[in-house]
Order: structure tokens, then sequence, then C-alpha cells
């Protein structure tokens, strides 16, 4: 896939803004606080209609405006398709378009740019609160799995619900009325997640071991359901099973808390390293050195790619955000070869210095970024 | 304040009105002429004045019991449980349906305040106990998340009362299409997939 051109209108400090972008891509070089992640930002924002950053879409219009627009022109294996996404302000409504056709609902225009985005940000991936790892797990599998986000919201929906009844102390009939909804909608949220982890696990370690020369590193599902990853079978019986059980033993203690206590919603991801010397595995997310956990965060992106490209058929967009500001020179040569490999993926990179990027042996081309405007040098 | 606002601000009091509509429709009214204005105002206030919710099903009726709670032909050994009464509209429609109704007006939803003393569910539980003909009830509340658990909450009320409880079947909807149809429908279609 790759975005052939972009057109910002009052987007975070870009007024309006025509560019063409390169088959290959681009090198974004500017000082900071110019619109480097700004505009970044505005190429995912077509891909999942929300920042990546997790601002709110108020923040995303220019000071001064209402209405903010970002149009693209995605081209891939089929042929072009424009997309659109407009926020406005005052009536606080959000307008995507694929091709110019509204469609029924957001989630079904999501991830049709097919895009990754790296940013120095990603490291509370591994240091942060399992929240951000199960909004990472949920961007993935909404973008790749048909119907995970469907069954996530419905997930949601009952567990306000539900949490809603315990919160008031009502009997265990009312409460239970809900389990069967969140059972069904939940189990298959924690399967997908199961699924992508148990296949994503290899690939992860060969990633930590190529950019940190040699070392070892595991990525685990630490569900809330008392699950064995190893174990196969039908995982979502299996689930299903374990979720129903689980909430009938927790029953007591959840009308005490007023609070659901098990399921997808209390799910973790874990990454884990050898620590130097006694073979002793520990979680990055305690022990972790900064830069031990900045390279699991591009591992973790990396076999995002990977699993872009296989739903799309395609190599995705690959977004770099002055990822290299943090890692050492060893770490950032063997992350840029591996964008490299991943040629023909079109790249597009920001730095706040040209000497910092040295990719497709220079041939990228290289613009400049000013106070929201963009000029190619 | 001025007849046109007064006027306005009861349109915008209803649901789905906005101010702007609100303000559309009492122009349109200033232009018609005193006979159908009249019309209008006497059908609201005789509507208001003469139509009940059933005092056995709940439906909105002019004569309570209302016509199908009356009706000798009607089958009363079943009753078909629905959220609101244009749900009964619905099923009527079908000519499908030959059992008695009961509307619960809403269904579950802590979020918004809505809990079993909000419904009509101790006149439904009467109506099943006792000397009842009722021999099967059908939960027709809509296949959301709240509507779920309305049926599961009335099943587990309903059945130690010895009566048969069912759900009317979900699945995919006619001209749907498999592909785009959600996990949780599909995987419904399957479960309760029938022999052909
Ligand atoms: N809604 C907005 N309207 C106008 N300007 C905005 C808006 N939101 C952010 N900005 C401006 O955008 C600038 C930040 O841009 P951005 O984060 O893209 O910088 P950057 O080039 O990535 O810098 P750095 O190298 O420091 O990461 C700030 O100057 C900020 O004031
Ligand atoms: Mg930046
Ligand atoms: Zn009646």
């Amino acid at each position: 896939m790759y975005l052939s051109s972009l057109r910002l209108t009052n987007f975070r400090n870009f007024a309006d803004e025509r560019l063409t972008i390169p088959r290959e891509g681009v090198a974004i070089v500017g000082d900071n606080g110019q619109g480097k992640t700004n505009l970044l930002e505005a190429i995912y924002y077509l891909e999942i209609f929300r920042s990546f950053r997790g601002a709110p879409d108020d923040q995303l219009v220019r000071f001064g405006e209402d209405v903010c627009r970002v149009e693209g022109l995605v081209g891939g294996a089929g042929e072009a398709r424009t997309i659109a996404a407009a926020y406005d302000r005052r009536a606080r409504r959000k307008k995507v378009t694929v091709d110019g056709v509204e469609p029924d609902r957001i989630g079904d225009a999501l991830g049709r740019v097919g895009v990754v985005m790296f940013s120095p940000a990603d490291v509370a991936l591994v240091s942060g609160s399992p929240a951000g790892r199960r909004r990472f797990l949920d961007i993935v599998l909404s973008l790749t799995e048909r119907h995970y986000l469907e069954d996530l919201q419905r997930y949601r929906q009952i567990l306000l619900q539900r949490n809603a009844v315990l919160r008031a102390g009502e009997s265990t009939a009312l409460v239970s009325a809900w389990n069967p909804g969140l059972v069904r909608a939940g189990s298959r949220v924690v399967a997908a997640r199961l699924r992508w982890v148990r296949s994503r696990r290899d690939s992860f370690a060969a990633r930590i071991r190529e950019i940190a020369n040699g070392s070892d590193a595991a990525l685990e599902f630490d569900p809330s359901l008392p699950l064995d990853e190893e174990e196969s079978g039908d995982d979502l019986d299996r689930v299903v099973a374990t979720f129903e059980s689980e909430l009938a033993r927790t029953a007591d203690r959840e009308q005490r808390r007023g609070a659901t206590l098990v399921g997808p919603h209390r799910d973790d991801l874990r990454m884990r390293a050898a620590s130097g010397g006694h073979g002793e595995w520990v979680d990055l997310r305690v022990y972790g050195s900064g830069g031990q956990q900045r390279t699991a965060a591009v591992a973790l992106r990396m076999v995002e790619a990977d699993t872009l490209r296989e739903r799309l058929g395609s190599e995705p967009v690959i977004l770099l955000d002055d990822v290299f500001a943090e890692l050492d020179v060893g770490r950032s040569q063997r992350i840029l070869r591996w964008v490299d490999r991943e040629a023909p993926a079109q790249v597009i990179i920001t730095a706040p210095k040209p000497a910092d990027i040295e990719l497709r042996g220079g041939a990228l081309p290289v613009w400049s970024i000013r106070g929201g405007h963009v000029e190619s040098l | 304040m001025s007849l046109i606002e007064r006027l306005t601000d009861e349109f915008a009091r209803l649901p789905g009105i906005g101010r702007k509509t609100a303000l559309r429709l009492t122009y349109h009214l200033l232009k018609v002429t005193s006979q159908e204005a009249h019309r209008l105002a006497d059908a609201i206030v005789a509507a208001s004045e003469n139509v009940r919710p059933c005092e056995t099903c709940g439906t909105f009726t002019e004569v309570s019991p209302c016509r199908i709670c009356t009706n000798e032909r009607r089958d009363r050994s079943i009753v078909c449980v629905v959220e609101e009464g244009p749900d009964v509209g619905a099923i009527e429609a079908t000519g499908e349906y030959r059992g008695l109704y009961h509307v619960l007006g809403g269904r579950l939803s802590p979020l918004d305040g809505v809990g079993p003393a909000e419904l009509n569910v101790n006149s439904l539980l009467d109506r099943v106990s006792g000397e009842s003909p009722v021999r099967e009830v059908v939960l027709a509340t809509n296949p959301s998340v709240e509507g779920e658990a309305t049926a599961m909450y009335l099943h587990r009320l309903l059945a130690p009362l010895g009566v048969r409880v069912t759900r009317i079947a979900r699945g995919l909807p006619v001209g749907g299409d498999l592909e785009y149809a959600d996990g949780v429908t599909i995987a419904e279609a399957l479960q309760y997939r029938r022999d052909l």
C-alpha cells in the first residue's frame, strides 16, 4: 500500500497543505515543534480515525478553527481509493468517507490505508500500564480480524451495564442476566488475542535478536482468565468454559467490590528478556533498561507490520517518527536495515536533522517542515 | 413568551425533534386553516385522554382489556413478551402469531436506571402463576445487549413457574450477507441451525 497524495486542512498546525508523496516515501526534517509528528498523526488518522497519541478530536482542530480534515489517495493491490476524515468541533461530529461514500459505521472503514506507526512514545507499550498494551492489541486486531471490533464494543457495553448493576448492589439474578452476553462477546475477544500472541511469539523473539544483536526475549499473553497458552484445541470453547467458571468463582467477591473482576478488560501482554549471566528471565516492564524497553517496543511494531502485511497481501506504509533519538547507533542501524529490507514498502520518516537518516542508500527524497509548511529540498 | 415561542418549545420537547424542525412545524401550522389546526389539537387531546395501557397486557388501547386480550379466537396458552407497544404491531403485521402479548415498557438498562421495578415484570408473573392457562412464554425482546439480558432475567423468573420459556430465534437477516454479518450473529445462526 502507498499514499500518493495527502491534503490537510486545519489539522493541528497545518492550515491547508497539499502534498504529493513519492512512491518510495520521504524523509521529513524539521526543528522541534514544526509539525513532523502532526503530519504522521494525520496520516494515521486515515487508518483508525483517531489520534495515534490518544488525543481527543477537539485537539486536532487548528486553533481558532472549527473543522479539520484529512484526505489521502491510497494506492495498493487494487485500484486507488480516496479516504477522507473530517471532524467538526462545534457539532462534535466526525465524517469519514471512502471514495466519497460514508460507510454505515466508521468501524467499517478502518484500516483502508494499511499503515504502521513507530513513535518514541511506543516505549510506554513496554513500560506503561496494561491499558496501553490492550489498546495495542485492540487496534491491531480491529485492523486485521474481521469481527473483532464488534465483539469488543459489545463486550464493553455489557461490561458497563453489568458493573452498573454490581455497583447498585442488586441481586445475583439481575447480575447474572448479563453473564451469557458477557461471556459470548468477551470469549471471542480473548480467543482472538490468544491466537494473535501465539502466532506472533516466534517472530517477536526473532526481531529482538535481530535488533539487539542476539539477545533473547519473549512475548506472552497474560490473560485475566487462567488459560494455559500452550494448550491448544478449540480456543473459543476453552475460553467460554473458563470464563463461566471464573465468573462463578468470583461472584461473591464482585458483589462486594461492585465490579466485574475477570475478563478481557483485565488482560495484559508480557514481554520478558533473558537477563545477563544468570539465565533468568525478567519482565521488561519492571526490570528492562530504557534501551531494552525501546527495543521491545520497536519489535512489537515490526510484528504489527507482519500482521498487517498478511492481512493486506502487500506491504503496509511505514511511518517512523523520530525513533532513533534514544537508541544507540547499532540498534538504529539494524532497524534501518529492517526498513530497507521491507522495500517496496513506502517509508515516511521524520528526524530533527538530515544526518540522522541514511535510508535506501540515501535515495529517499528529503523534505523540510517549518510551522506547518512542507517544502521539498 | 410569544405564542410562536410557546408552540415551538412544545414541539422541541418531543423526541427526535430539534429546535430547527420545531420551528418549521410551527410556521407550517401558522399557515393552515383554523379547522385543520383544531383537527390536530383534537386528535392529540382525544388520544391522550382515551388511550391507556391495557390492564392485562400493557398494549396501548382505547378499550381495556384490549381487543387482542378479549379476542376469543386467540390462543390463550401462549404469551409473547415484547419491549414496546410498536413491537406488537410489527408481529401482528406478519399475521403469523395467534397468541397473546405482554408489553414490558422497556428493557433492563442499569446505566439508564431501568431495573425490573420500572418494567411490567410483576404483572407478567401474575399472568403466568396460579390457575393460569398460559403454557408458553415467548421472549421477543430485541436481540440487543440489553434485550438479551432482559430475556435472560425473565427466563430465570419464569422457569420455576413451570411454564415453557422460549426465545425468538436470532441469526442472519433475510437478504443479509454472511460475509458482512458480525461474529456473534454468525455464531448464533450456526448454533440455532435447523434441519432442512
Ligand atoms: N490544534 C492545533 N492548532 C495549531 N497548532 C497546534 C495544534 N496542536 C498542536 N499544535 C502545534 O504543533 C506543534 C507541535 O507539532 P509536532 O508535535 O508535530 O512537532 P514536531 O515537529 O514533531 O516536534 P518534535 O521534534 O519536538 O517532536 C506545536 O508547536 C503546537 O503548538
Ligand atoms: Mg515529534
Ligand atoms: Zn391487552
